[in-house]
Order: C-alpha cells, then structure tokens, then sequence
C-alpha cells in the first residue's frame, strides 16, 4: 500500500494554504507537525477527500483519488480534529450506526463495535447516552470510529486534544500497536506524541515542507543549538525578548531558562541536549515559552 | 500498571457479504430520529392538538333558513366529506408547520452537528446517503400525515357516540381526500424542503421560512381574498397544492336549495345529512396533485446528483 501526494497545492481565495506539497507515504507512522495555519488540516482533509486540490494528485496505490476516491474510502480511517456525535444515541449505538455506513456486514458489526470499545476502554459506558460523556470519552469514541473499518490508512488530526495525561499515554499506546501493516498519519501540536510514536516526521510551514525526517535525525540536527542557563529576571526578561525560550523556571538561585539559538546567548550558558520539541522550535523559528 | 492493547483486525467483508447501502442509512436514520424522546413528545403533542383542532371544527359551518317565521338552524358534520373541504386546509396548514423542521435537515444536520466528515470519508455513496436520508424524513412525515388522519377518523367516531345527529365519517371520503389533498401535501413540502435545504445548506432557515410562509399564503390568504364570490381558474382548482382553492373549487358541488317544503330543523339536518358525506368530484384535481407529489421528487433526484462530499472551505 502507499499513498503518493504529488505537487499538491491548495488555494482558498487569494490565500495559498498548500504549496507544491510532495509526498510518499508506505506503511508506519508519519507524524505531521507545524505551527497554527501551516496547511496541517487541509492536507488532511484533501487525503480524507473532502477537500479537492486546487493543483496536483493524490495517489492511493497509483490511483488518482479524485476519480477513485470510493476506493480509498474503503479502507480508509479518519478522525478529525472537531467532529459531532448524535446525542440520541450511546456510545454502541453510535458506532454501530457508523460501522453500518462503513458498509460492514451485520455478522461482523457487533463484534467490532465490542472490539474496538475495547480498545479505547470505553466498554463499561458504552451504553450510556453520548450526551453524558465528557470530552475526553467523546474523544475515544471519535478514535473508535476511526478503527472501525480496520483501515490500511488512518488518519489523525489532533486526537489527543482533550485527553487527560493518562488517556494520551493510552491512547499513544493503541496508536503505536496500529502502525503495522497501515499507514497512520498523525497530526499534531503536541511534539511529546509524535517522539512517542511516529517513525517519520514532516514539518509544514506555510503550506510547505520544512523537513521530512525521523526524530532522531531532527535531535541530531539540533545538537548545539539548545542552552541552558540560570540568570537573574531582568537578564531572563532580556534574553526572552531576545531568544526563543522553550522553558523557563523560577528558582530560588534565578530563573532557569532554556534557549534554543544556533549561537551562544549568554556568556554563563551551557550545551544540553534538545528534547525533539526544541529540534521542532529550532527548525521553525518559532518561539514557544513552558514556565 | 501496564497496559496491554491489542489491535485486532476484523475480518475483511467481501462484495457480497454487504447489505444494500440505501438499507442503513434509512434504518438508521429512523432509529436515530426514533431514539429521541422530544420526537415522541412532539409527535404525541401534535396528535392531541390535531384532535382538539378536529373537535373545534366539527361544527364550523352551518346553514340557516326562516320557515314561517321560525329560524332554523342545522349545522355540517367537520368530518363529512363536505366538512372537510371547508377544514382540511387549515388542519393540512398545521401538519405542514411541522413538515419543514422533520425534513429539511436530513443532510444539513450533519453540517451543523459536525457529524458531516465522519459520514463522507466512509464508503457509503453519495445517492444511498442523500437518497436514505430523505426517504427517512419522508417516512416520519408521513406516519405524522397518517395521525391527522387517524385524528379525523377517530374524533369523527367519537363525536358521533357523543353528539346527537353528529354522522359517522365516511372512511371512504375522508380516505380520498387524504390521499388527494394530505398526502401529496406531505411529500410536496418533504420534497421541496430537503432538496433546497441540502442544495443550500446555508440558507436551510431561509428555506423552511418561505415554505411556511408560501404555504400559509396559498392555503388561507388567498381563498379568503377570493371569498365565495370569485370564481377560481379551473387550472388553480386543479393545481394548488395547498388545496385551499381546490377546496373553494369543490364546494359549489355541494350546495343545497332551501325550499318551502324544509318546514323543522330535522328536516333541514336530513337535507344537509344526504349532501354532506357525499363524495367529492375527484376529476380534474385528483391527479395534478399526485403528479405535483411527483415532480417533486425530481427535486430530490437533482439535490442527490448536485450534491458534493467535498467542500471547498477552510473550516
């Protein structure tokens, strides 16, 4: 199985949200990250085919998806980032209804609808109404759906929003027992998911490819480009201003900064190592502050 | 604690293991509307009222005569045939209030519920979705249509237990009515109000509000504007799909002569008794109205086929 995007560009109005995105996907974890506007969900909801390119293809095992969409659909697996549920319904209910729209013969329904609650741990509420769960179970029974088809493509935008540590921990657990035999595009703000999990990670920006590499070799990348330093607060506020802040700490001796800076930024700050969210910083630019 | 997950792979189904896909989408779709308990109430709420509205009317209309100075007075059974033709179009007007709100929404409140990418990235076509999800509206409107009619029947018997001289309903008039007037109406309004809403999803408030209000027009404004004194066209008679003029197009049908000989008001009731349940004409209107019902399914034909999975928005 692979999924080919070939010079993928998308246009809304005036505004380009893709640009000459190329693209080769075979079976793993790609995990796809980028600031806020980078072209994350559109690219996404263009694999899923709700969105056409405005220039390009897309490949589904050398099929063109804007005619053969049906073909793709079939085995395919979506999650997005927001989506509703039926509130008359319970949570079996729900996915039964969905596992029926996915065209699953009646003698295999039910015992997938069982499986995957299983799966996402929701088997104890399955019959209450989805009225009453909360986001984070709102959360699984959207991932469930997703499973339901056991799709050779899933894709996942932002699942772990609103899941509590130890869901996300669960959930990262399940996606990674799912990478076999599948191709699992991930998205992402949470760069501790993807370090857990993916195999592969993309970077947008601006509708583009900033990187396509695995996070080892993004950690290496950064290597030198990460300080740390315990300064005063006028000097932390200065060097705030100045440098991108992945963490600062209030201590008793000063405020603990680390910086991400291809340069040496204070006289007294010393080489660590990166986490892969200050790799992901140092590669965009970006500043991002954890106090 | 650890936690051990295994991800188990179903079995692929094969071709020929799937069900039709209209099938689901349509069970489904009723299973989802039926779950709901404001639908019950809704649809129990409208039987009680279409039940009042049937017991108020019962007597709505009268003739009036002198015979040697003496008024007599004898009053036309609400759920006669003759009855009905001055009623139906009002207690139509109160099924199709309803009608908008079961039916347009059977796509678009997948738009606004957020439920809309879950159900397109499945396999499921675009005709069995569009098509499924209509035919379930369609069925819900009808079973209402169905307890209007049960509301006329079943009021009609009653009164006729517990008033006296009071007619029992005619089945066979009240039938063909219904299905000459209330059930085109239905599908009619279904019809009209799903496709439009699902073409323009945006508009789908919009859409609900100019039928209502176009329905109120052409089924109580209109034949109260050309009163007894205007004829109507006969191709208005024939067409109006409210059945307001259709109704005003009928009546003349059923006009009695007072003359010398009608001397007490029992006599009058028997005059107006062999003319009331009298069955309506059903030439000329009875088959525009099944074929304007028809048409309108032309309408839903164009919503499934314009109909696009993929829209082009950035949200």
């Amino acid at each position: 199985m692979e999924l080919t995007l070939e010079r993928l560009n998308k246009r809304y109005e005036q505004q380009w949200a893709l640009h000459q995105l190329s693209l080769r996907l075979s079976p793993g974890m790609l995990g796809l990250v980028g600031p806020n506007g980078a072209g994350k969900t559109s690219l996404m909801r263009m694999i899923a085919t709700l969105l056409e390119p405005t220039e390009g293809r897309i490949l589904w095992n050398g099929q063109d998806i804007r005619t053969h969409g049906q073909a793709l659909r079939q085995v395919l697996g979506y999650l997005p980032q927001n989506f509703g549920i039926y509130p008359e319904f319970t949570g079996r209910q729900f996915l039964r209804y969905l596992a029926a729209m996915k065209g699953l013969p009646s003698s295999l329904l039910h015992r997938r609808v069982d499986e995957v609650l299983e799966m996402v741990n929701l088997e104890q509420v399955a019959d209450r109404r989805l009225l009453t769960y909360s986001g984070g179970m709102k959360q699984r029974i959207g991932i469930a759906q997703a499973l339901l088809n056991d799709p050779e493509l899933l894709i996942v935008d932002e699942p772990t929003a609103g899941l509590d540590p130890s869901e996300r921990v669960r959930f990262r657990t399940l996606l990674a027992s799912l990478t076999r035999n599948r191709i699992v595009l991930l998205s992402t703000h949470i760069i501790s998911d993807v370090e857990a999990v993916a195999s592969r990670l993309v970077i947008l920006q601006e509708g583009r490819v900033l990187s396509d590499t695995t996070p080892e070799a993004l950690l290496v990348t950064a290597r030198g480009g990460v300080w740390s330093v315990t300064v005063d607060q006028a000097t932390a506020l200065h060097l705030q201003a100045s440098y991108q802040v992945s963490t600062m700490v209030n201590q008793v001796s000063g405020v603990t900064l680390r910086l991400v800076s291809p340069t040496r930024p204070h006289e007294a700050a010393v080489v660590v190592d990166p986490s892969l969210e200050e790799a992901y910083l140092l590669a965009t630019g970006r500043q991002a502050v954890r106090v | 604690m650890t936690t051990i997950i295994h991800a188990r792979a179903p079995q692929r189904s094969t071709a020929t293991e799937r069900t039709p896909p209209l099938l689901p989408v349509l069970i489904w779709e009723l299973r989802r509307v039926l779950a709901s308990r404001l639908f019950w109430f809704q649809a129990l709420g409208f039987f009680c009222f279409q039940l009042f509205l049937t017991w108020a009317l019962h007597a709505s209309e009268g003739f009036d005569t002198v015979s040697n100075n003496v008024q007599l007075y004898a009053s036309i059974a609400g759920t006669s045939a003759r009855g009905l033709l001055h009623t139906l179009p009002l207690v139509l007007v109160m099924l199709v209030l309803l009608l908008p709100f079961v039916t347009a929404d059977g796509v678009t409140r997948d738009l606004s519920r957020r439920t809309h990418e879950l159900l397109m990235t499945t396999a499921l076509p675009t005709w069995a979705y569009v098509w499924g999800r209509y035919l379930a509206g369609l069925l819900i409107s009808l079973g209402l249509a169905l307890l209007l009619l049960a509301s006329i029947l079943g009021m009609g018997m009653l009164l006729h237990l517990t008033v006296a001289d009071y007619p029992l309903p005619q089945i066979g008039a009240v039938l063909f009515l219904w299905v000459g007037m209330v059930l085109p109406a239905t599908i009619l309004v279904s019809s009209f109000g799903f496709a439009l809403s699902t073409l323009l999803p945006r508009l789908s408030t919009l859409v609900k509000v100019v039928i209502l209000v176009a329905w109120i027009v052409g089924a109580l404004v209109i034949p109260r504007g050309l009163g007894n004194t205007t004829t109507p066209p006969s191709w208005y008679v024939n067409w109006d799909p409210t059945s307001g003029i259709t109704a005003l197009g009928l009546l003349p049908a059923y006009a009695i002569h007072l003359g010398p000989s009608i001397t007490s008001e029992a006599q009058l009731q028997q005059l107006i008794l062999s003319m009331e349940n009298k069955m309506p004409d059903l030439a000329g209107w009875f088959a525009p109205h099944l074929l304007l019902a028809g048409f309108s399914l032309l309408l839903v034909l164009m919503a499934a086929l314009a109909f696009k999975r993929s829209r082009d928005v950035l949200t």
